[in-house]
């Protein structure tokens, strides 16, 4: 089959296939006629309409066609659907306000949607009365901070106010006004919301200090506002959870991670671990710490020299040799080593990694281990020549590796466009480096996904030319 | 040698739906049909034993079910079974599990398979019992929910490991011919090639009768079933309530909640 030269022979194509998923992916770029095809074959089943209604890969478009319809099942998948666009919700919900009797459900699916308009959103905070319609919105991240503060003055004496204080404090929209407000009325959970808020002024943070509850203390010690003075005291609260807060805070002072790095609790020195500015003391503590997790996260931190990668190397803990295999700094001599260990997932972190050199990789792709062999199929310093060998590999990961590859050529990947697993298929539908005409039969595929991926693909073409 | 997989299409169900009219299925417009997914074990399993050993297999698929059923045993061609047999009346509409093995061990008898392999059971109605029935209408031995099997081609006898509670397992010797129910996990099951659904895409689908069996409308269906549906539906559901607040406050709408129960 030749490759369509047009939109119109293109939606021929989707016409002639009678595939409603192949259908959907050329609807935008039909015009007439043809618009009036492709309904009928998307919509003309009941069975078909209901299932593209839920797809969640079913163009906005489709969808708005689609909200002309009486049957309440699709307007319900419609509502739930979160391709839906903005217009066709503002369809449904004043097509859903002029009937007789007003569905609940349908108000919650449209309050939570995140294509809903402010104008729609604003009219449900103002009107609507219905609990869950109500708490929905609240948690909406397509809520504005008008409709937030709103809600929040409608229903300040109702019995959900504790739900919805808790929502609103956790809304990114939510304003620093509202967040006052807020901090004044809410509880303990409410008032720690606010300050891990990153609207949240900088006059709470100071209200905050005088607080003895753990959460708020915790929410506290993240923030990188607070003086020195607060991170160090804060260093010593008898929480760890507080603790750690601090130990994660960049802000913290070299003189507080070093007090931090004999806390008893794990939690605290594995945070500290992860921090890019240690010093060489702390790291030589952290070095020979008890705990596996805090050498873990220390192996792979970028910032610690080549002597320790060393001995970190030697570790008894596979998942710490594993750590320095992914250091992104990870000298090539450690990988030389590394790449012999006895545990495959070590060797399968010299695999992926990107400093491994092609020599190393060849090395690699000798082995037995699955997880090995999609390491080097994915690396992209492994030679073409071992990467074509790869696509034939009975492991679907290994494969798949191969798809990912960056460095992939066009002669490597066109066998994979026959691959038994179809997402194999459709994941190469998008890959740049295969021509059009590599990939046109794919939109035959006997996979109904695959077909509606490639047809998708030559449509944004039309689109672009257009 | 042949081996004769049962297989079943079976319904998925989308979040929303609607119950049939008469009460007693859900409106076929929200079903979405594939595979049962214990069937695509059972196949691998079947396909394992034909590509391993030296003795020609030849693997067999069947199902009882209307046209639309032929889209997975072209499935199950495509994955490489030799052929396909549906079978359908419309007066088996409404049979029940024992009467769909009464089906199955019928046409076992004119296949004369050495082994028959079902799944454990069906994901959408999960009875757990055509197999089982296949077996006990052929007095044939079975092994229940097998999770491992060691079985050659020819072979007199074979041997299954059984999942049973708490982790155990259950190491069974069993005379072949047999039916085994084989579980979710015993393998990994292949996907179709392009080449292989291309080619089962030509390949027949054997379409069989009840009287092509030996039976009649007589041995199946709804009138002639051990068990009926009475009525399917979606239990009310109960009302649940986060109680937010200080530990009194809590506390407080605990006991007012109590009291309404009570009628205080």
């Amino acid at each position: 089959m030749r490759l369509a030269n047009s939109a119109t022979a293109l939606v021929n194509l989707a016409l002639k296939a009678r595939d409603p998923y192949s259908a959907t992916a050329v609807y935008s770029i039909a015009e007439g006629k043809q618009k009036h095809q492709l309904k009928e074959l998307m919509f003309g089943k009941r069975r078909d309409a209901l299932a593209l209604a839920r797809w969640e890969h079913t163009p906005a478009s489709v969808l708005e066609a689609l909200c002309s319809t009486s049957d309440d099942a699709i307007v319900v998948r419609l509502d739930k659907n979160q391709n839906t666009p903005t217009l066709a919700i503002s369809k449904l919900y004043v097509a859903e306000n002029q009937r007789s009797k007003c569905s609940t459900s349908l108000t919650v699916l449209v309050a939570q949607h995140r294509h809903a308009s402010p104008s729609i959103l604003k009219n449900i905070a103002q009107f609507e009365s219905e609990e869950a319609s109500v708490l929905a919105l609240s948690k909406n991240l397509a809520a504005n901070s008008e409709v937030l503060s709103i809600l929040l003055g409608r229903f300040e004496s109702s019995s959900i106010l504790a739900a919805l204080q808790k929502n609103i404090s956790e809304h990114p929209s939510t304003s620093s006004q509202l967040l006052e407000q807020l901090y004044e009325k809410g509880d303990v959970y409410v008032k720690a919301a606010v300050i891990g808020h990153a609207n949240c002024p900088l006059q709470l943070i100071d209200k905050a200090l005088l607080e003895e509850n753990v959460l708020i203390q915790r929410q506290l010690a993240s923030d990188k506002r607070l003086s020195h003075e607060v991170i160090s005291r804060l260093s010593l609260h008898q929480d760890k959870s507080v603790r750690c807060a601090v130990a994660s805070n960049v802000i913290a002072s070299r003189r507080v991670i070093k007090a931090l790095v004999s806390d008893d609790s794990d939690m605290v020195r594995r945070a500290i671990a992860s921090r890019l500015d240690l010093t060489a003391h702390v790291i030589s503590r952290l070095m020979n710490d008890q705990d596996v997790w805090v050498r873990q996260k220390l192996a792979r931190n970028p910032t610690v020299s080549f002597g320790v990668l060393d001995k970190l190397s030697k570790d008894l803990q596979a998942d710490v040799r594993r750590g320095v295999a992914r250091n992104s700094r990870c000298p090539i001599k450690l990988l030389h080593l590394l790449a012999k260990d006895e545990d495959y997932w070590v060797r399968a972190a010299v695999a992926y990694q990107h400093r491994t050199p092609k020599q190393l990789l060849e090395e690699l792709a000798g082995d037995t281990a699955v997880d090995v062999l999609s390491g080097v199929a994915n690396n992209p310093n492994t030679p073409q020549r071992l990467l074509k060998k790869l696509t034939f590999s009975v492991e679907a990961d290994v494969r798949r590796g191969v798809i990912l590859n960056p460095s992939a050529t066009r002669f490597t990947l066109l066998p994979l466009l026959e691959d038994d697993y179809y997402l194999h298929r459709l994941m190469l539908v998008g890959n740049s480096k295969l021509k059009d005409k590599d990939k046109w039969h794919l939109c035959f595929d006997p996979d109904y996904q695959v077909r509606f991926t490639a047809f998708k693909y030559f449509a944004v073409h039309f689109i672009k030319s257009i | 040698m042949k081996i004769l997989v049962a297989v079943k299409q079976v319904a998925a169900l989308d979040e929303d739906f609607e119950i049939r009219a008469n009460e007693k299925d859900v409106d076929e417009d929200f079903l979405l049909y594939d595979l049962n997914e214990w069937d695509d074990f059972s196949l691998e399993e079947a396909m394992k034993i034909k590509e391993s050993g030296t003795t020609e297999v030849e693997v067999v698929v069947v199902s009882v079910g209307p046209d639309r059923v032929d889209e997975s045993l072209r499935k199950c061609l495509a994955k490489g079974a030799d052929r396909a047999i549906r079978v359908w009346d419309d007066s088996i509409e409404g049979s029940d599990a024992i009467a769909i093995g009464r089906i199955l061990a019928a046409v076992a008898k004119k296949e004369a398979p050495d082994m028959i392999f079902a799944g454990v059971q069906s994901s959408d109605q999960a009875y757990a019992s055509t197999g089982i029935s296949t077996a006990a209408y052929l007095n044939w031995p079975h092994a229940a929910v097998v999770a491992d099997l060691q079985y050659q081609a020819g072979n007199k006898s074979a041997v299954v490991r059984r999942e049973l509670e708490g982790g155990l397992l259950q190491e069974v010797e069993i005379n072949c011919p047999a039916v085994l129910t084989i579980q979710l996990g015993i393998n990994k099951p292949r996907y179709a090639s392009l080449r292989g659904i291309k080619q089962a895409a030509a390949k027949p689908i054997e379409e069989v009768t009840l009287s092509d069996i030996g039976l009649s409308g007589a041995d199946v269906g709804a009138g002639n079933s051990m068990s009926h549906v009475r009525r399917m539906y979606i239990p009310a559901k109960g009302r649940a309530e986060m109680i937010e607040g200080t530990i009194a406050e809590q506390a407080a709408k605990l006991i007012q909640i109590m009291n309404e129960f009570k009628g205080v």
